[in-house]
């Protein structure tokens, strides 16, 4: 009886596996035959040489090469074309958002030096022009390996395997990534068409960091000692930090080990790229003192205008274009892993411009009398940086909560850099990006509503970031490690690096050449050779006078 | 101090001396990459006294001191309280504190250094 059983068992299986196959033939020839008849149905080269205005026949089954000829083409040929196309889909899209985020650069320097005085004008777009070639350089030797040397494994770059190197510290039995150690002057197995990408964009986003710094120092840095300390920014304080967010570092392994939401989460860098630039900049600002002229002898602050308030507005509506790089060209890819979310993030960043514009345009109105042009430039960009780390986890009314915010706290915090701390930052650089950075990265551990889902994981924690408004408290503890771990050991890093050099390089140029301006002596040119210059108000001459005796 | 040529000679042994550093360290397994390394490091030494000749030293600071290790130690008790607690109240209340800690060396004492020569105050 039992044997009968088991036979008939047997029987039934062997028939569904005999099945099953069938059905798996018959799938097999059904592909095949529907590649023959649309290679059949592919338009001839006769026909194709009429012109295909409506480009309905321009793209075919003709156009996928065989992988061997005397076959033709295969349905395995069709699926590598298809992986090639989801590749080389977001090759295209991570390289465009990377030459966008590049541009930004332009409106840098037309903020920059457009809130500086026409003295300083070469020398403030110079310190723009060159901080690129420097960041560049020093990313290439060393930086992009402390960065990304250990981040391998995303998919849609193809894996970006060579990048497998990340050295590990281990701590009370725990191991903690701390540096990359692959692609240094990228040679080697990084000489990989998925590294050059990747390298390309964390390059560009790396600079933007740095230019930071050229702002709140405008009219009194030293050339030489800016570009000793942008080389070094862009070889280890910048990617020291970027490494712990982005390349598999301890801060993003805050979800795995320590259990805290998904880890330390900032989409494309609130913290990593403006913080990490508001803190330097903080840093150094505090090293090379304030401008002569910008403090009275009670501490009392004069306002020091800058030369051209169009240069200003032009400049920040280049950055606000940059940002579409910035912020959805973080996706790192337009096709899967949940990169179709690329249209919520732009729209996110808009929104924060605009609800950040209100902000400070409301707040000085309301209180000031005048909707002022530089502050509402600001508010733009505070709001943009604002949304910078959150735009890929939050809703269209949280990015407006967001930016709006900003762009209040900007105001307030260019006040008390200014009156309390009586630091000089000529353009507002520590409180756009380090003021609303800091915010930014405490607003995903508030906002993030649990929606976003890119390939079902965040920081190899399955599930999509969630912050304290829908239930998760443990996010916005990752994120204020992260805000600790950037006032604390960024801004620390970057003001021994930038006091050492203070030390053997010095900061700050000649009273001479402040008073008279940094063109000629720095740069020996002036930035506008034909300009009859206004002389300054009366407290500016006073004070350069004071300082000159 | 205007720009001048010394500053642009030592700033390229600067350069050149960071990038040999770097390819020490990138081929630092082989012969001619560990003696990079310290024909770099040389190059950056021999940078700084060149760039300490340009520029002579001056300025005191403990308070400066006091502020960096303040910063610093408050992300310590946060690395620190990481381990100390496994609940997320436990944690927050260990990361506030570090915060506390490290804005008050950099808002509070930092600062402070910074204005004890201020150049307004001349």
């Amino acid at each position: 009886m039992r044997i009968g059983r088991i036979a008939t068992f047997l029987c039934a299986l062997a028939m569904l596996v005999g099945s099953a196959g069938i059905v798996t033939r018959v799938h097999a020839q059904s592909a095949e035959a529907d590649l023959k008849s649309a290679i059949a149905g592919a338009p001839s080269t006769s026909t194709l040489a009429n012109g295909d205005p409506g480009g309905s026949i321009t793209g075919t089954v003709n156009d996928v090469p065989a992988a061997d000829a005397k076959k033709g083409v295969t349905v395995g040929d069709i699926a590598n074309q298809v992986g090639q196309n989801k590749i080389g889909i977001n090759f295209t899209w991570t390289l465009i958002t990377g030459f966008l985020v590049m541009f930004m650069q332009a409106g840098f320097a037309m903020v920059e030096a457009g809130l500086c005085r026409v003295k300083n004008a070469n020398h403030t777009y110079m310190m723009n022009f060159f901080v690129y070639g420097c960041g560049l350089f020093a990313y290439w030797i060393i930086g992009f390996a402390i960065q990304m040397g250990g981040a391998a494994g995303n998919g849609n770059l193809g894996g970006l395997q060579p990048l497998n190197g990340e050295h590990m510290l281990n701590l009370f039995g725990t191991n903690w990534g701390i540096f990359g150690q692959t692609g240094m002057f990228l040679t080697g197995h990084t000489y990989d068409v998925g590294v050059m990408v990747i390298f390309l964009f964390q390059m560009v986003f790396m600079d933007t960091a740095l230019t930071i710094v050229t702002g709140a120092c405008a009219e009194r840095w030293k050339f030489l000692t800016f570009s000793v300390s942008s080389v070094i920014m862009g070889a280890i304080t910048y990617p020291l930090f970027a490494n712990w967010a982005w390349g598999g570092g301890w801060l993003s392994q805050l979800g795995t080990v320590a259990g805290l939401g998904k880890g330390y989460c900032d989409f494309a860098g609130s913290g990593v790229v403006h913080a990490v630039g508001g803190l330097s900049a903080l840093a150094v600002a505090m090293i090379v003192g304030p401008r002569i002229g910008k403090f009275n002898r009670d501490g009392s602050a004069n306002v020091i205008i800058g030369h051209d308030i169009s240069a200003v507005l032009i400049g920040c509506f280049i950055l606000a274009f940059g940002w579409f790089g910035f912020n959805p060209g973080s996706t790192l890819g337009a096709s899967a892993a949940g990169c179709l979310r690329i249209g919520s993030v732009a729209v996110n960043t808009m929104l924060a411009g605009c609800t950040g514009t209100f902000g400070a345009i409301l707040y000085m109105w309301s209180l000031k009398g005048k909707p002022d042009a530089s502050m509402a430039g600001n508010g733009l960009l505070a709001g943009l940086v604002a949304i910078t780390a959150p735009s890929g986890f939050v809703n269209p009314t949280g990015s407006a909560i967001i930016g709006f915010v900003a762009g209040v706290l900007v105001c307030l915090s260019v006040a008390f850099v200014e009156s309390t701390l009586k630091v000089d930052d000529p353009v507002g650089a520590i409180s756009v990006h380090g003021t609303c950075g800091l915010w930014g990265v405490l607003s995903v551990g508030l906002f993030a509503d649990g929606t976003s889902n890119y390939g079902g994981s965040w920081n190899g924690v399955t599930g999509s970031v969630t912050g304290l408004f829908y239930g998760d408290a443990s996010q916005l503890v990752a994120q204020l490690i992260g805000i600790t771990t950037l006032v604390g050991f960024v801004f620390s890093l970057s003001f021994v690096i930038n006091w050492v050099l203070e030390i053997f390089l010095g900061h700050r140029v000649s009273i001479e050449a402040e008073v008279g301006g940094l063109d000629l002596p720095e740069m020996g040119q002036l930035g506008y050779p034909e300009f009859i210059f206004r002389p300054e108000p009366d407290v500016l001459v006073t004070a350069a006078q004071v300082a000159v005796a | 101090m205007a720009a001048t040529t010394s500053q642009g000679k030592t700033f390229s042994l600067f350069m050149v001396a960071i990038t040999v550093a770097a390819a020490g360290l990138a081929y630092l397994s082989t012969g001619g990459g560990k003696a990079a390394l310290v024909v770099g490091l040389i190059g950056v030494a021999a940078s700084l006294a060149g760039f300490l000749k340009i520029k002579p030293l001056d300025d005191p600071t403990v308070l400066k001191l006091a502020g960096v290790a303040c910063a610093l130690g408050g992300w310590l008790i946060v690395l620190f309280g990481i381990h100390l607690s496994s609940s997320v109240s436990g944690r927050l209340t260990t990361t506030l504190i570090g915060l506390a800690v490290s804005l008050t060396g950099v808002v509070g004492l930092l600062p402070a250094a910074a204005r004890k020569n201020a150049i307004w105050k001349a």
